[in-house]
């Protein structure tokens, strides 16, 4: 190994890697695919080996759930080479069409979904109970700026919860503002695909666009959204909550009321960017025990080892080529086992993927998974 | 406009339908038409165009047993040189586009590629193409020149009924030297069962309605009925009864086929972002509140089980 060598893993941090292999030990996709995060650590100190590195199809897997990190014994962040190596890719524009159509949305329609901008607003038609969401001009003060996320602002499956985000905000009567439709993608998913240049677009143009309202705290509707804008963000000098953190503070502090029965057995399942990644485990558990009716239930694999649902890291644009049962579908079985009929969630992608397990599942008619907002706007 | 020639197309012992459409096409346009057919012992060939067109020049030589761009483009050169016609058709074809624009650039003469229409004005073509997949029509005239190029789509214009009883007159191979810089090998077909859902034309796409895996053989026999392939949402793909490449949706593949049946697909964002380049789309879904009513031009609120065989028989019944 020349002097040179070794700059790639150096700048994601890594040189200090003893290859003790509790990453790749805990990875939950390795029983799915034949991703080896340590043996990518080691490799990666060559490099002259990067170029082959980066066009194995495993690099994809990933779905930065976070757990290699947190087994680390040295505190390092594994997953993040192969963050590196999707950048070398997405650089010479050589990713899957699926993930480059995303990206190049992101950049022409400020989110990943191949729809306009202008129907960045379509959620708000329509919401049970409140006349009309405020959208703040530069210069307005409000406690609260809530952040809707790309897939609640455009998902028909997902709008439900920005509904609900704002119903909540209008019967605890919180001083919220919406930006409105010039709000944009956050950049997280376009720096997990390996567009680092464009995810600092993302960080400029949104610093810049929240520093025009004259807010206390940012609440985001996903853990995606949250994490990208309190921990990858250069310049935001604005506090950064989840949904989940704002609702068990407005719940303890008896602004909000929750009358209604849920009255079924609820599981919760963590979403990495909210648990893992960010360790809110239990404002969630908090809600959901506030529920008339509700009784909680544990998977054994929950907080800290929860399973991921294959949501995040871009993987909602990127299919791997494993033929092996998805996660999503092994953690509904896990749940049905528990007797669960309700399997809840705070993250749209955990929600998309839980679902669509369900339904392959075929147990549609037997449980149902549901957001936080979607039970909070029933027990309210 | 003196006359026109339109370049006849063959494979594997067929005369491609494109031949037809373009000698009908250019019968149109008021100028003596002249098929050249290029082939090795193709005397029905010769025949066929010889009633869609006043004349036939056919070359019967070894070398033109199979395509070959090379010695095609020799071989016209010669011939366009002699006969100086007005204007040349070729079928906007994987054969036509390896061949018309080499040819144009060698003689230096106007062209373009994937025509649709074709009319005379001041003795000189004037012609349509199609933009932004198909919402403008493009007038394109041409800088003067003796002879025009055109690449012509293929079913732009339905074959005529032919009629005609066009002189063949059998030509020596007008090419002396032997081409060598490209060579025929052999035909490679596609592998059955390998269909690329992005250029079906019709696709019946399967969701979690149809329950079971054994309930496949009725979307395969409704698929048959319709000329459509089968194409699939995530659930489907993930429970294993259809393969990956017929995966619709974000992250699977976009298709734009003219006629998109989604049977007992229940229409989650994810999927229908990857019709949205479908013509027309029709649903069957037993839940009146499924969102795939939402992007369906037609829909059938009804158990799918009920519908599928109804309209696979409707279909056979109507084709006889």
């Amino acid at each position: 190994m020349s002097i040179e060598q070794g700059t790639f893993v150096q700048k994601y941090d890594l040189l200090g890697c003893i290859q003790c292999g509790r990453c790749t030990g805990g990875c939950p996709v390795t029983v799915r695919t034949e991703l080896n995060v340590r043996k990518f650590v080691n490799d990666t100190i060559e490099d002259d080996r990067l170029e082959e590195l980066s066009e194995k199809p495993e690099i994809w897997d990933c779905t930065t759930c976070n757990t290699c990190a947190l087994r680390c014994p040295k505190g390092l962040d594994p997953f993040e080479v192969l963050l590196g190596l999707r950048s070398m890719r997405a650089e010479e524009g050589n990713i899957q069409p699926t993930a480059r159509d995303a990206l190049e949305s992101m950049f022409n329609n400020g989110n990943p979904w191949g729809k306009p901008a202008a129907r960045r607003v379509d959620w708000m038609e329509g919401i049970e109970g409140v006349e009309k969401v405020r959208i703040l001009e530069p210069g307005e003060k409000a406690d609260v700026l809530i952040h809707i996320c790309c897939t609640a602002a455009y998902d028909p499956r997902i709008m439900p919860l920005a509904k609900n985000l704002v119903r909540v905000m209008e019967a605890a009567g919180v001083d919220y503002g919406f930006i409105g439709v010039e709000e944009k993608h956050c950049g997280s998913e376009a720096r997990r695909l390996g567009e680092e240049g464009l995810f600092e677009y993302f960080d400029e143009e949104n610093t810049e666009l929240f520093g025009r309202f004259d807010v206390n705290r940012l609440v985001c509707l996903s853990p995606h959204c949250m994490n990208t804008f309190k921990n990858e963000y250069q310049n935001l000098n604005l506090p950064v909550m989840h949904y989940t953190e704002l609702v068990a503070e407005l719940i303890e502090d008896k602004k909000l009321e929750l009358k209604n029965e849920i009255a079924a057995p609820v599981v919760f399942h963590d979403p990495c960017y909210l648990g893992k990644k960010n360790n809110i485990f239990d404002e969630p558990r908090y809600i959901l025990s506030q529920m008339p009716g509700v009784e909680p239930l544990e998977f054994l694999r929950s907080r800290e080892r929860s399973l991921c649902c294959e949501g995040g890291g871009g993987k909602m644009w990127v299919e791997s080529e494993s033929k092996e049962q998805r996660l999503a579908e092994t953690r509904i079985m896990d749940a049905k086992d528990l007797g669960a009929k309700i399997v809840a969630v705070s993250c749209p992608f955990c929600l998309l993927t839980l679902e669509d397990a369900l339904k392959v599942k075929g147990l549609e008619e037997e449980m149902r998974v549901a957001d936080i907002l979607e039970l909070l706007g029933e027990a309210m | 406009m003196s006359d026109i020639f339109v370049l006849a197309e063959h494979r594997q012992d067929e005369l491609r339908e494109v031949t037809l459409e373009m000698l009908t096409m250019a019968g149109g346009l008021g100028s003596p038409v002249t098929a050249v057919l290029f082939g090795s012992g193709v005397n029905d060939f010769a025949d066929k165009c010889a009633s869609f067109a006043d004349k036939v020049i056919y070359v019967d030589d070894p070398t033109y047993e199979n395509f070959n761009s090379a010695a095609y483009q020799a071989a016209l050169v010669e011939l366009i040189k002699a006969e100086k016609p007005g204007l040349v058709l070729i079928g906007n074809t994987g054969q036509g586009a390896d061949l018309a624009p080499s040819l144009a650039v060698e003689l230096d003469l106007p062209y373009s590629s994937d025509i649709i229409a074709v009319t005379i004005e001041n003795d000189k073509p004037v012609a349509t193409r199609q933009y932004y997949g198909g919402k403008i029509d493009g007038r394109i005239e041409f800088k003067d020149a003796d002879t025009y190029v055109l690449a012509i789509r293929e079913a732009a214009t339905p074959a005529g009924e032919g009629g005609k009883s066009g002189e063949i007159v059998k030509t020596d191979n007008p090419v002396t030297t032997e081409i060598t810089v490209k060579r025929f090998l052999e035909y490679v077909e596609a592998a059955i069962g390998e269909v690329d859902i992005t250029q079906s034309t019709a696709l019946v796409a399967v969701g979690r309605g149809i329950r079971e895996d054994k309930n496949m053989p009725i979307m395969e026999e409704l698929a048959q009925a319709m000329g459509a392939d089968l194409a699939a949402s995530r659930a489907v793909v993930d429970a294993g009864w259809l393969p990956q490449d017929r995966q619709v949706g974000i992250s699977g593949k976009t298709v734009k086929p003219k006629l998109y049946l989604a049977v007992g697909i229940s229409g989650a964002f994810q999927h229908v972002t990857g019709i949205k380049g479908a013509d027309l789309v029709v649903a069957i879904n037993k839940d009146p509140d499924a969102p795939i009513f939402q992007y369906a031009d037609y829909g059938i609120v009804d158990d799918l089980f009920k519908v599928v065989p109804a309209l696979t028989d409707k279909l056979k019944g109507m084709k006889g």
